[in-house]
């Protein structure tokens, strides 16, 4: 097991399989297509531009550098955790308004926030990879790789 | 965080739940950055305006809001709508458009339908601190105006507009607003969209320093705006020509962190090889100003286009552009002319019809859409 210390930005504990990339994401462009309205492709990334294209990422540890794009992304972040299709939690390296707007806001307004860490340093790529077990606490900013 | 007397009452809830969850959500949001208080904005504009049926959540929060009578406390404008009435399709999709638009007017709201509000209805000066959604707008106003404001998302900005206040953190400070990255062109045919897209790409959430070209208010709005889709980038300078970088010493304040160039071959590179395919050729994407629309009617004037060819024009744009000569020509020559979201209606579209568009943005978002510069799209519409 390795442990990283990184900062705590929403509270709050998750687990699941690391999902990993080191492509920006735009959830907007992920999230909004039409087909993104059935529920068990709620949360399949259909950015076609993206490296997760057509990847489901309920119930994973996300990672990844950053979020890009449109400021519906707090909402359309926000109904992904208030459809219980979000994943367990994020590990990113730079935390933007609109990434932490979407877990604030599903807090705030529907107590289903995911928990968020920042970690900035490159070697987060180095030390987690797909399909390991990642235990994150939003709190802290403990990440446990396993 | 520090509140004052008045806000810590909004937060104990004696303005009713809805004002004291929009204050929480407030607190947290800036708490997440380091936030030491909230400050107050000159204006807001909220980007919640397509009623798509899968955006349930935000639903039930502008209810609350509605149902408990909260207004704006600041002018604050909205962006397009998603082209609600133009086919059956759209007519179904955006079903619940009628109630999106009741609420807003509700919540006192200006209804003027553009994403491009710095245009005309709701115009901010230098060093204003605001609280604006919509990243294209948020993008203008920091770079081209000199305003300050996040990248706010949807209900953030509700939240602020229905408060009057911001969070303190990020681009509404002078540490965060400096350049980062300098970019270099080795560019012969400028395109300030293709342009904004790579850049964008290639610095994500950083702040870039481009070095000095005569950009137009318009390029700056298309380049802006594609920076915005393909990264994160909230703000962006030009040498010697935006409103905080007079000369690179002052828009850095020191040495840029890294250089990047962008050549005239990575700017041609975005371009699609086969124009002629496209069935579908779409201009506004931000919508189209009214100097913007002047400009591209010329070029239709006794022509006919050849393929089905949309300008998206921000309301206001429209109506003037409506008392022009030049509005005939270009409905003569076949071009139709709307004033709602191109993306939003073209997303629900049928069939893999392909969409061409000088529109970095457009491109980036909409699946079937190809890029071309504005010469490839005048020739693919048939009048160049």
């Amino acid at each position: 097991m390795t442990t990283l210390q990184g900062r705590g930005v929403v509270a709050g504990q998750g687990a699941g399989p690391a999902l990993v990339t080191q492509m920006p994401i735009n959830f907007t462009a992920a999230f909004s297509k039409p087909h993104n309205i059935l529920p068990w492709w709620r949360s399949r990334i259909s950015d076609h531009h993206h490296d997760l294209f057509k990847k489901i990422i309920k119930g994973t540890v996300l990672v990844f550098p950053a979020c890009i794009g449109s400021t519906f992304t707090g909402m359309v972040l926000m109904q992904v955790m208030h459809d219980k299709a979000a994943p367990a939690a994020m590990i990113v390296q730079d935390a933007d308004s609109l990434l932490v707007s979407g877990s604030v806001l599903a807090e705030v307004w529907f107590k289903s926030g995911v928990p968020i860490v920042e970690y900035k340093s490159d070697d987060l790529f180095d030390k987690v990879h797909t399909g390991a077990r990642v235990k994150v606490n939003g709190e802290t900013g403990e990440i446990k790789v396993y | 965080m520090k509140l004052e007397p008045e806000q810590e009452s909004i937060l104990r809830g004696d303005s009713g739940k809805a004002m004291a969850l929009a204050m929480k959500t407030l607190v947290e949001y800036g708490k997440a950055f380091g936030a030491q208080r909230l400050v107050p904005i000159k204006s807001a504009h909220l980007a919640g305006t397509f009623a798509a049926i899968s955006y349930k959540a935000y639903y039930k929060v502008l209810d609350q809001f509605v149902g408990e009578g909260a207004t704006v406390k600041v002018p604050t404008t909205l962006n397009p709508r998603p082209g609600q009435d133009l086919n059956l399709l759209n007519r179904v999709t955006f079903s619940k458009q009628k109630y999106v638009d009741d609420a807003m007017k509700a919540l006192g709201v200006t209804l003027n339908y553009s994403c491009v509000c710095y245009e005309r209805d709701n115009v901010p000066a230098l060093g204003d601190r605001l609280a604006w959604a919509e990243s294209s707008a948020v993008q203008f106003a920091n770079s081209a105006l000199g305003a300050r404001t996040n990248r706010n998302s949807i209900l953030i900005d509700l939240c602020s507009a229905v408060t009057g206040l911001t969070p303190e953190f990020g681009y509404l400070l002078d540490e965060h607003r400096r350049g980062e990255i300098l970019i270099k062109l080795k560019i012969t045919k400028m395109d300030p969209s293709a342009l904004g897209f790579l850049i964008g790409r290639k610095v994500v959430t950083r702040v870039p320093v481009i070095e000095h070209y005569d950009f137009s208010r318009i390029d700056l709005k298309n380049m802006g705006g594609a920076m915005a889709a393909a990264g994160g980038v909230a703000l962006f300078h030009v040498e010697g020509l935006t409103p905080e970088a007079p000369d690179m010493k002052t828009a850095f304040g020191g040495e840029p962190k890294e250089t990047i160039t962008i050549t005239q071959e990575d700017l041609d590179s975005l371009r699609y090889k086969q124009p002629d395919l496209a069935n579908l050729v779409v201009f506004g994407c931000p919508q189209m100003t009214y100097e913007e629309v002047m400009e591209l009617g010329e070029k239709f004037t006794g022509k006919q286009i050849k393929k089905p060819t949309w300008f998206c024009l921000a309301p206001e744009a429209k109506a003037r552009f409506e008392q022009t000569e030049l509005y005939r020509k270009v409905r003569e020559a076949g071009v139709e002319v709307y004033s709602h979201c191109p993306l939003a209606a073209l997303t629900v579209r049928i069939g893999h019809k392909l969409v061409l568009s000088p529109s970095g943005k457009l491109y980036y978002y909409l699946e079937g859409c190809e890029y071309g510069n504005p010469e490839d799209c005048l020739k693919a519409c048939g009048v160049m």
